[in-house]
């Protein structure tokens, strides 16, 4: 009777941790997940306004993140001095990245500007690792000691920074675009880059600030990732770039609230993926979602298939 | 008159002959190459190696060089080559390697390059039968246990760690009696952390008494380890074991951090006991401790590297096998009496081959190194700790 009792007990005991795990890896997931969403609002930024994909948008971030860390190492800059040089630092190269592979590159050959960019992404990739020699440094965090306990829920401080710092990120991009004459220029060359030139729009410097913004937010993402884990090192290059593209692909290429959506998704579902089924099975299941939402739903959540002219 | 001037003639003919059979000696030359990674994320570990090849050659040469079968001496000139820790581009390394006039490559870095690489070498001496790549590597990074019996043109200077762990768990349970219970991190994608955790670690925590309670696994380029952490922090392990590289090491110690998990005795990886997690994270290990190959103890491991440092590299126990990798092929040399010819290319690597399966000990810079008859090696071996971002010699096991 006492031997049932304490199996009772002991399964209840289990039940709970569960629920508890599950519930935790759902909000560490979702929190984390922002940083996903930024990348892939980088991605469908550049994409929807010009319908190409910057394969080096993740190393880009990756390496202006390294310039927020040279700050860090040279002069002891603070936290957010660190931060705001990597997210200029990733909006400088990626301007680069749109002279190099994107502003010559002729537009009757789509291929050309990816592949240019794919040159790009191993470029940025093999400059950062033989500047850093291929170490992790210590990465500026804030609030990594702080915890917020709601009962047997804990919640990181610099997750909930880093989810603030993102959402903080988006709203400035979302008052920028509907708010500011720039984003009306900016989202008329994403609908009809015809017409804007017609109206007096100057597309060169719409693509070219589009670019500087999406490096912007992808230095965010790159920051808040290494802030997260307190070290950055370039392997999370194609972490950022294979997520990026994911999150997209869930979103909706050019949907901004569907890249948000796709990021907090694959978050949540990496998180609670590597609870059920554990890390060697985690990124089969986020392939899977990949591949059902390419076969049945190839626009994505929030994809337009509207054309344009 | 004229006999003066015959004389005179000679004399500078002779001069002249035996300045040009000097300067042929000197400009005598032996090739001795490296390879492994050199770039891409583990690339350190080749920047290392390869600096320490350079040092240890220049030391070399510097001493005169090697003897050759004529008593003649000869410098030993080196090149390094990048696999990228990737086994297509090492094999076609070698393979590239093995057209030129090198006698024996030093590398190369990655366990996960190693294994196939050692495949296509000729695996047992004069088997007619076998048409593998007969040419002599001497491994100086790559660890993973018993990979040197692939092949009988493969040798191996890199420490054991099943010993290395062994005595260390065994140091653990004298030194700390109270302790029960061990808690596994695992990195699950990279060849050498996960051999060392499931074939090394536990079971020689294990065999010393240790009740394993479970065990975390993550990926190499993983940013997110609250998952883990939080199935360790519920089991209140007493010892925490992490076979993971410094990247994931100082991510996972981090979150251990955060989660409060104070274990009373950490015990890292062998290749974690390096520059690079400190650089990573000093506050976070500090007292991680890792038994290693190499600690600047003594006069001769100091100027090693410091010789070393003035490459542009750092002395750990990868880049110290690579400088006695080099040592040792210049007694080998020096004995086995090669020609250093172009005709003799085969017959040399042949004879480094021999010497170098003959050997039973060979001078380290901890020690003697013990060479075994399957091409491994048993070297003195010390436990550090990571203490006030500075490796520090915890116990000397030979002591």
């Amino acid at each position: 009777m006492a031997d049932a009792s304490g199996a009772n007990e002991a399964t209840a005991k289990m039940d709970y941790f569960f629920i508890i795990d599950f519930v935790q890896s759902l909000v560490d997931g979702l929190l984390f997940g922002t940083t996903y969403a930024l990348i892939g609002i980088g991605f469908t930024l550049i994409f929807g306004v010009m319908r190409k994909l910057n394969l080096a948008y993740g190393a880009a971030a990756l390496a202006g993140t390294y310039i927020g860390l040279a700050a860090f190492l040279a002069f002891d800059a603070p936290p957010p001095v660190v931060f705001l040089a990597s997210a200029l630092g990733s909006g400088l190269i990626g301007l680069v990245v749109y002279y190099c592979c994107f502003r010559f590159t002729p537009t009757s050959y789509p291929m050309a500007s990816l592949l240019a960019s794919v040159g790009m992404l191993l470029f940025i990739d093999e400059v950062v690792i033989h500047l850093s020699h291929g170490m992790p440094f210590p990465y500026p965090s804030v609030f990594s000691d702080a915890t917020l306990e709601l009962g047997d829920i804990w919640i990181r401080g610099d997750l909930l920074f880093v989810f603030g710092m993102c959402v903080v990120a988006m709203a400035v991009l979302f008052w920028l675009l509907y708010r500011t004459p720039l984003g009306l220029a900016t989202r008329a060359v994403s609908q009809q880059p015809r017409a804007a030139q017609l109206c007096g729009i100057d597309s060169t410097r719409v693509n070219a600030l589009t670019f500087v913004i999406a490096g912007i937010l992808g230095g965010v993402a790159g920051a808040m990732t290494a802030a997260a884990v307190g070290v950055l090192s370039p392997i999370i290059a194609m972490g950022l770039t294979v997520k990026g593209l994911i999150v997209v692909v869930i979103g909706g290429l050019g949907s901004i609230p569907g890249a948000i959506i796709g990021g907090l998704l694959v978050g949540a579902a990496e998180n609670v993926f590597l609870l059920l089924r554990g890390v060697t099975e985690r990124d089969i299941y986020v392939m899977l979602l990949l591949f059902l939402f390419l076969t049945l739903r190839p626009g994505g959540l929030f994809g337009s298939t509207a054309g344009r002219d | 008159m004229k006999l003066k001037s015959f004389l005179a003639a000679g004399l500078v003919s002779v001069s002249a002959l035996a300045m040009s059979t000097a300067a042929m000696a000197e400009d005598k030359t032996v090739r001795i190459v490296g390879f492994g990674a050199s770039s891409g994320v583990v690339g350190i570990f080749g920047q290392n190696s390869s600096a320490a090849m350079s040092a240890a050659f220049e030391k070399i040469n510097a001493e005169g060089g090697v003897t050759l079968a004529d008593g003649s001496k000869a410098q030993i000139v080196t090149e390094y080559y990048d696999d990228r820790c990737n086994a297509e581009e090492g094999i076609s390394v070698l393979r590239r390697i093995a057209t030129t006039d090198a006698l024996i490559a030093i590398g190369p870095t990655c366990s996960n390059v190693a294994e196939p690489l050692f495949g296509i070498l000729q695996a047992k001496v004069d088997d007619s039968g076998d048409t593998g790549l007969q040419f002599p590597v001497f491994t100086d990074v790559a660890i993973k246990g018993g990979l040197a019996g692939i092949s009988e043109w493969v040798f191996r200077n890199t420490p054991s760690e099943a010993k290395m762990y062994d005595d260390l768990f065994a140091w653990i349970r004298a030194t700390h009696p109270d302790l029960k219970t061990i808690y596994g991190g695992v990195e699950e994608d990279f060849a050498h952390s996960r051999f060392t955790w499931y074939e090394v670690m536990k079971k020689a925590a294990e065999q010393h008494g240790f009740e394993v309670v479970g065990e975390a696994q993550w990926l190499l380029s993983d940013t997110n380890f609250s998952n883990q952490a939080r199935g360790m922090r519920r089991e209140e392990p007493d010892i925490v074991a992490i076979s993971a590289h410094p990247f994931t090491t100082c991510g996972m110690l981090r979150e251990m951090a955060r989660q409060k998990i104070q274990p009373k005795v950490l015990v890292g990886l062998t290749s974690s006991s390096s520059l690079e997690t400190l650089s990573g994270c000093a506050a976070e290990a500090q007292g991680l401790t890792i038994p290693t190959s190499f600690a600047p103890v003594n006069d001769d491991a100091r100027s090693a590297a410091e010789a070393v440092v003035a490459k542009g590299g750092q002395m750990d126990l990868h880049s110290a096998s690579a400088w006695e990798n080099a040592m040792i092929l210049r007694d080998v040399i020096n004995a086995a009496g090669i020609e250093g010819t172009p005709e003799s290319l085969d017959a040399d690597r042949r004879k480094i081959r021999d010497g170098l399966s003959t050997l039973t000990e060979a001078q380290g810079l901890l020690g003697v190194n013990q060479r075994l008859p399957d091409g491994e090696a048993v070297k003195p071996y010390v436990f550090v700790h990571a203490k006030d971002a500075g490796w520090e010699v915890l116990h000397d096991p030979g002591s």
